[in-house]
């Protein structure tokens, strides 16, 4: 009962934040905020970010952390943008061109996968802390793809390819669309299958998983490869939105995803938070970001508010925390 | 029985991952020589050890962390930020003393660690969420209220240039050449000798060996966990400062972008020790030898035909593998039962 109602209040104080972050916004940018092209550019943003943070929140309901995202982002759209690169030229054919971008999409997730299941392999079989094990596949991943492309960025995609994170369908941008459906299937995952709600038991107490018959390491295997999908998929929507691809590209993402996540609710020892929680500290950085350029604040100045933010987050967890556990023993004594 | 107790010292040292690491130094140092003979010169390890002592430095912040059971990755942006407030305040106030440099340097290093020490201790954040939120706060304030401008070598107080040309060892070639050991290995021996001595004869260092074994235990057998988890990352940003100044009097140039994004060579050097990141475990002289195994395999990557496009490669491999080595056994001997995050 009461974890209900505390479970709420989180989302209600999410909601409130992001409200009324939205309303100081809007006041004090008059005219430049609550504009249609405003709009349209945080619309095209949100998708590969907010893709990113659902592969971090995966691994942290875990009670774990995948660093290594952004890097398995880089490496699976530098596949992709060889396989579109070398197999497309002018006179090729529609179905032939076709084929090249399932090709590339299909390819770029295959090696986000195995991104993943390598991340999954160490945190679950070898026994390695999950910040260790994907700083070092992190270094690893981002390593083969300076190797592969020398550090050189690779541009110029079929046209049709670039509809993917340009494209706009009934008014609403492509990318936008994708990330809703993930973003769904990621919540289906997480309520309504039994393996969602093994993610959340191994989270938080992953002993206590055991001795209920979960397998933990598969689970494990699982929750990061399919952190490592959502990266991919991140990662296809932003060389087809740039037009372009380098190793490097995005590495802002990481701080801003693990920021999402904790401003979102997730618990970074694990065992809760949810994709609504999630959604809304992305529309609340995200607004917050807008507000930010429409500033023309520099980007070392925002990359301070980023990480004061990230920081008074956990503060005040810390102390609405602390509340919560004194109410319950109020409860108790009454 | 005095066999016997000697082969239960050889058995104790063959599970050290000190002598193994030792072994791939060894084997690989020769394998090197043999492509150029030049690698193992005293010249060259002289060098060699210059151009590390600073990473070593940091080094030695980064292993009492993870003793702690804690990870750091601000200690770049402290170094960058202690590095040039210092070049600056000694240009504006026109003092040429190396001690006032490393004195600012510290300073700014010791405040900036205390700022860690205070979120971690007090607020019970996570290490990694709190150091990657600070060093985005420091890199980004140093570049925003300092400036972005590099300091060049014209620009540069001498000190520092004097500084880093200070040997204690002169040495002469057969052809005439000079060539010295220089101070900064002696500040390193040092401060990995001052922090030995923390680790192994004072209750703070026992007390960093036993947060870093079981945190609660800790508390309940007496510690000051939060006096304790404040002092160590205070002392991180205090070597980190001393190795902003050691990194300005080697290359003669200030960039303020400089450094931030060297933190994954230094965890990889550290890990690849023996420490582990479950704390606990691990010794300074494995700290020494994973600074060494690393700043050979950076320094030789082109003499073995591999460009320098490997080295992410190298240190993230180097990571896995060897936190791979150190998880396993572990996980092994505790037992598997119990399932370790």
């Amino acid at each position: 009962m009461l974890g209900k109602y505390s479970k709420h209040s989180k989302i209600l104080t999410l909601f409130i934040i992001m409200i009324s972050v939205f309303m100081v916004i809007s006041i004090f940018l008059p005219g430049k905020f609550l504009t249609i092209r405003n709009f349209q550019s945080m619309f095209s943003q949100i998708p590969e970010f907010g893709l990113l943070a659902i592969a971090v929140m995966l691994a942290m309901l875990t009670g774990g952390i995948d660093l290594s995202i952004v890097a398995t982002a880089n490496l699976a759209g530098i596949v992709a943008a060889l396989i579109l690169t070398k197999y497309t030229f002018p006179q090729i054919g529609v179905y032939e061109e076709l084929f090249t971008i399932i090709l590339a999409i299909a390819s770029a997730l295959t090696v986000s996968l195995i991104c993943g299941f390598l991340n999954g392999i160490l945190v679950a079989y070898v026994g390695v802390p999950a910040i260790l094990a994907t700083l070092g596949t992190m270094g690893l991943f981002s390593g083969i793809a300076i190797i592969i492309t020398k550090g050189y960025g690779i541009i110029g995609f079929p046209e049709k390819f670039l509809f993917i994170g340009s494209g706009i369908i009934l008014l609403i941008p492509v990318p936008m669309i994708i990330f809703i459906l993930c973003a769904l299937v990621a919540v289906l995952i997480l309520n309504k299958t039994t393996f969602g709600f093994s993610v959340y038991m191994l989270g938080s107490n992953p002993i206590s998983a055991r001795f209920s018959g979960i397998n933990n390491e598969s689970i494990l295997v699982k929750t990061y490869m399919m952190s490592g999908l959502f990266a991919g998929l991140a990662s296809i929507i932003m060389i087809s939105r740039v037009n372009s691809i380098r190793e490097g590209y995005g590495s802002v993402y990481l701080l801003q995803a693990i920021l999402v996540c904790v401003l979102g609710g997730v618990d970074p020892s694990g065992g809760s938070g949810s994709i609504f929680g999630l959604i809304m500290g992305i529309i609340t950085l995200q607004v917050l970001q807008s507000g930010f350029n429409i500033l023309s604040f520099s980007p070392f100045f925002k990359k301070v508010i980023w990480g004061l933010i990230l920081i008074l987050v956990m503060v005040i967890n810390f102390y609405s925390a602390k509340l919560s556990q004194k109410s319950i023993k109020r409860l108790k004594t009454n | 029985m005095v066999k016997n107790n000697r082969s239960l010292r050889i058995q104790k040292l063959l599970k050290q991952n000190e002598l193994y690491l030792f072994l791939v130094i060894i084997v690989y140092s020769i394998f090197i020589t043999s492509l150029n003979s030049s690698f193992l010169s005293l010249e060259n390890l002289f060098d060699l050890s210059k151009s590390s002592a600073g990473m070593g430095i940091m080094a030695i912040g980064v292993f009492i962390v993870l003793l702690s059971g804690g990870i750091d990755i601000s200690f770049t942006a402290i170094a960058i930020s202690g590095q040039y407030i210092a070049a600056n305040v000694l240009i504006a106030s026109g003092v040429d003393n190396i001690f006032f440099a490393f004195f600012i340097s510290c300073l700014v290093g010791v405040a900036l660690g205390a700022i860690n020490g205070l979120l971690i201790s007090q607020f019970k954040i996570p290490t990694l969420i709190t150091t990657l939120g600070t060093a985005s706060v420091f890199h980004g304030a140093l570049l925003t209220i300092v400036g972005t401008k590099a300091i060049n070598s014209a620009q540069l107080p001498d000190c520092f240039k004097a500084f880093g040309a200070k040997d204690v060892l002169i040495l002469t070639k057969p052809n005439g050449v000079n060539y010295g050991l220089s101070i900064f290995i002696i500040i390193f021996i040092v401060l990995a000798i001052l922090t030995w001595l923390i680790l192994k004869y004072t209750m703070l260092g026992r007390g960093i060996y036993a947060i870093g074994g079981d945190i609660n235990a800790a508390e309940r057998s007496g510690f000051n966990v939060a006096k304790i988890q404040f002092f160590i990352y205070c002392y991180v940003g205090f070597l980190a400062g001393i190795a902003g100044v050691l990194h300005i009097s080697l290359i003669r140039y200030s960039n303020p972008t400089y450094l931030v994004g060297t933190e994954l060579s230094v965890i990889a050097a550290v890990v690849l020790g023996g420490s582990r990141i479950t704390g606990g475990s691990g010794t300074i002289i494995g700290t020494i030898m994973g600074v060494a195994m690393v700043t050979i395999l950076n320094n030789s990557l082109i003499l073995v035909g591999l460009s320098s496009y490997w080295h992410n490669f190298f240190v993230g491999l180097i990571i896995v593998i060897s936190v791979s080595i150190t998880s396993y056994q572990s996980k092994r001997s505790i037992g598997n039962i119990v399932f370790r995050r």
